[in-house]
């Protein structure tokens, strides 16, 4: 059992890194999954088994990246004494080191993301589980260790670093200095930002604004317009869900 | 471990540069307009405190927008201090306070670095690294590591350093133009920015590093081995020195004995290297001597090395010869003239320049050479007195920095630097290797 399930990971790793070659050869649209099949040599029924269609494809090499960084950074020894953000930037920096050999895979991936539209960077989010859970792992960590208050919307932050993540990659894939330096740089200066947000009590401090406002103001008025206007209650049921959704 | 927290971020992107280059000039501007407008309505003796309190605020201005550009400003800094001694007092004393202020690099960009440099993980090119950087270094820090049976120092450079060179000299040079009126500051900025970009480049640093390790040939100063295969432009690993720094040093209250002993190999190390390698650690930092076991002194960090030719050796040695021989104002001007330091003319006018600009520092620099030995524990007023007779010659000779020649006063100022760190080692030198070596070259 053991051994047919390391077969077909490596199988689906011959496929995947045959996969991203021809697609950087031909391009997205033009690479055949017949073809991907044929270089991995496997059987064009096959290929199907282990990806339906191009896209999952593409989740599963972002997917297995994720398991290569996650690998990385078990790897480092001393990585418990990592600040917050240095296991953070660690992550990032990582990411972005495996996705090097492929730049052009991402770069037209990226296009096909923030160009013409072709693509839903939605989709992705399903194949990014593990990055959300390296993330939240660190997160409640450096909490539990008090290295940082306990932020508001924790469970959403992980998702959030995400969207910041693939903004990093977009600016990646835009970076023409050398040895792409100014990446480096933006990686380091907005986890400077990111740091300082988290542990600050700015997080603590708008949400508890946003609370008050909410509830002295709008509430009451909602409930005022809602004995008027029962039109209202639709929108305060709107809002209900927004925090209660917290 | 929470070391970087809350130190401020240095902007390297081009255009948060431009903005705090932008906000210096502007606030700059603003400053001196203050200064007039206070100025116009002042009794003289009123108008000179204004005039220095607005120098104050310059500097502060100045220093302040260094503070937030950080690395290279840092270095840019040190290298004024020690390049541009028409500096008033207030700036001296402002680009002082931020000598100490690097830029950190956290964990993840060193094995970033290293892993883009070395071509793997620190953990994996080295036996051992600590992640922890143990020293501040040149525009960069050091950290610890073992390869073998070897102890290892890795010096890494903050990314993006080397590029930034150009837009933090532009504020200091806009600031500089502002007092410094009538004075030729350029080519004492293209010195400055030449050091600089040598500073950034660790392949030339090991090159200078290996020259001194090979030529120095002194059976009691230790220079790093490089490491040539775990070393870049960004990252220069060598063999780690063990021994105390020159704080712990004079802490543990060393015997006078031990104390002239290490100012000795200093000062000695200085004009060997100037007459022998015609190279000198230009870098006069008690950070880059390190006191070992057995009497030994390790030198590190030639990222600052200045070069110079035999012609100028020859002008130099003959000139502090007629110093130290006490020849005629006529004689010593005349080779003044040689240096290029004073212009020629009618004596007259040549003496009449050389009295009042230079003869003052002459007899700074050569009061150490009068007798066999100095005793810095009783002049222990030295550096100060030479950096305030540098102050006064400048005030009354505005227009003498141009005819400074540039190697010359590199040199002068290098051995204050010297000097300085004698007086705290209350140390009596022994003069007479120093000044056979003149001698023999004149």
């Amino acid at each position: 059992m053991k051994v047919t399930q390391s077969a077909k990971e490596k199988t689906k790793a011959k496929i995947l890194a045959e996969a991203v070659n021809l697609i950087i050869e031909k391009g997205f649209k033009s690479a055949s999954m017949r073809e991907m099949a044929k270089n991995a040599g496997v059987s064009n029924p096959t290929i199907y088994n282990y990806f339906p269609n191009k896209e999952k494809i593409l989740y599963a090499y972002v997917e297995q990246k994720h398991k290569e960084t996650a690998q990385i950074l078990q790897d480092i020894e001393d990585f418990h004494t990592y600040t917050l953000r240095e296991q953070l930037q660690t992550l990032i920096e990582t990411e972005l080191e495996l996705y090097l050999e492929d730049r052009e895979f991402i770069i037209q991936i990226a296009d096909m993301v923030f160009q013409s539209g072709g693509f839903k960077l939605d989709l992705l989010y399903d194949s990014n589980a593990m990055f959300r859970e390296m993330v939240s792992d660190m997160l409640s960590i450096a909490i539990e260790a008090e290295e940082i208050p306990n932020p508001p919307f924790e469970e959403h932050l992980p998702r959030l670093f995400w969207d910041y993540y693939i903004m990093v990659v977009a600016y990646w894939v835009k970076d023409d200095s050398e040895m792409f330096e100014n990446t480096t740089l933006f990686i380091d200066h907005s986890l400077g930002v990111i740091e300082a947000l988290l542990q600050s009590s700015i997080l603590n401090r708008a949400n508890d604004l946003g609370m008050f406002l909410f509830k002295t103001h709008l509430l009451s008025a909602l409930e005022r317009f809602s004995v008027k206007k029962s039109g209202f209650s639709k929108i305060k049921r709107k809002f209900g869900e927004v925090f209660n959704d917290k | 471990m929470t070391s970087n927290r809350g130190q401020k971020k240095i902007p390297t992107s081009r255009v948060s540069r431009g903005a705090v280059v932008g906000k210096a000039m502007l606030k700059i501007g603003m400053t001196s307009g203050t200064g007039a407008v206070k100025r116009a309505f002042m009794s003289k003796e009123d108008k000179e405190v204004a005039k220095s309190e607005t120098h104050a605020q310059i500097a502060k201005v100045i220093i302040d927008s260094l503070g937030t550009l950080k690395g290279v400003s840092v270095k840019i800094a040190q290298q004024v201090a020690l390049g541009l001694p028409f500096l008033p007092q207030e700036y001296l004393d402002e680009i002082s306070k931020s000598f100490n202020a690097i830029p950190p690099i956290n964990k993840a960009l060193i094995r970033k670095i290293i892993k883009q440099e070395l071509g793997d993980y620190p953990q994996n090119v080295f036996d051992s690294f600590e992640s922890e950087a143990f020293g501040a270094a040149s525009l960069g820090q050091v950290h610890r590591a073992t390869k073998g049976k070897k102890e290892l120092a890795i010096k890494v450079q903050y990314p993006g350093i080397s590029r930034s060179i150009d837009s933090d000299l532009s504020v200091i040079k806009f600031g500089l133009s502002r007092f410094a009126k009538g004075q030729d500051i350029d080519h004492l900025m293209d010195e400055v920015t030449e050091r600089l970009t040598e500073e950034v480049d660790y392949e030339l640093e090991a090159q200078n590093t290996k020259y001194y390790e090979e030529n120095l040939n002194h059976e009691l100063i230790v220079v790093p081995t490089i490491v040539e295969e775990l070393s870049t432009k960004t990252v220069l690993s060598s063999t780690f020195l063990e021994g105390k720094s020159f704080e712990t040093f004079l802490k543990g209250n060393p015997s006078q004995e031990v104390r002239n002993h290490y100012a000795q190999l200093i000062f000695d190390s200085f004009f060997m290297g100037l007459y022998r390698l015609k190279m000198i650690h230009a870098d006069p930092n008690p950070g880059n001597f390190i006191f070992m076991a057995d009497n030994m002194l390790g030198m590190i960090d030639f990222g600052c090395v200045k070069r110079v030719d035999s012609e100028f050796l020859n002008g130099f040695s003959k000139l502090h010869i007629l110093l130290m021989d006490n020849a005629s104002d006529e004689v010593v001007a005349e080779q003044y003239a040689e240096l290029d330091m004073v212009d020629r003319g009618e004596m007259e006018e040549m003496l009449t320049f050389y009295r009042s600009a230079i003869k003052p520092l002459d007899r700074i620099y050569i009061e150490i050479f009068a007798q066999e030995k100095y005793d810095f524990k009783e002049n222990n007023d030295f550096s100060e007195r030479g950096f305030n007779t540098i102050m006064d010659v400048q005030k009354n000779q505005r227009h003498a920095v141009h005819k400074m020649n540039a190697d010359y006063i590199f040199i002068d100022r290098t051995l204050l630097g010297y000097y300085n760190m004698f007086e705290k080692m209350e140390a009596t030198i022994d003069t007479r290797f120093a000044q056979s070596l003149i001698r023999e070259r004149g």
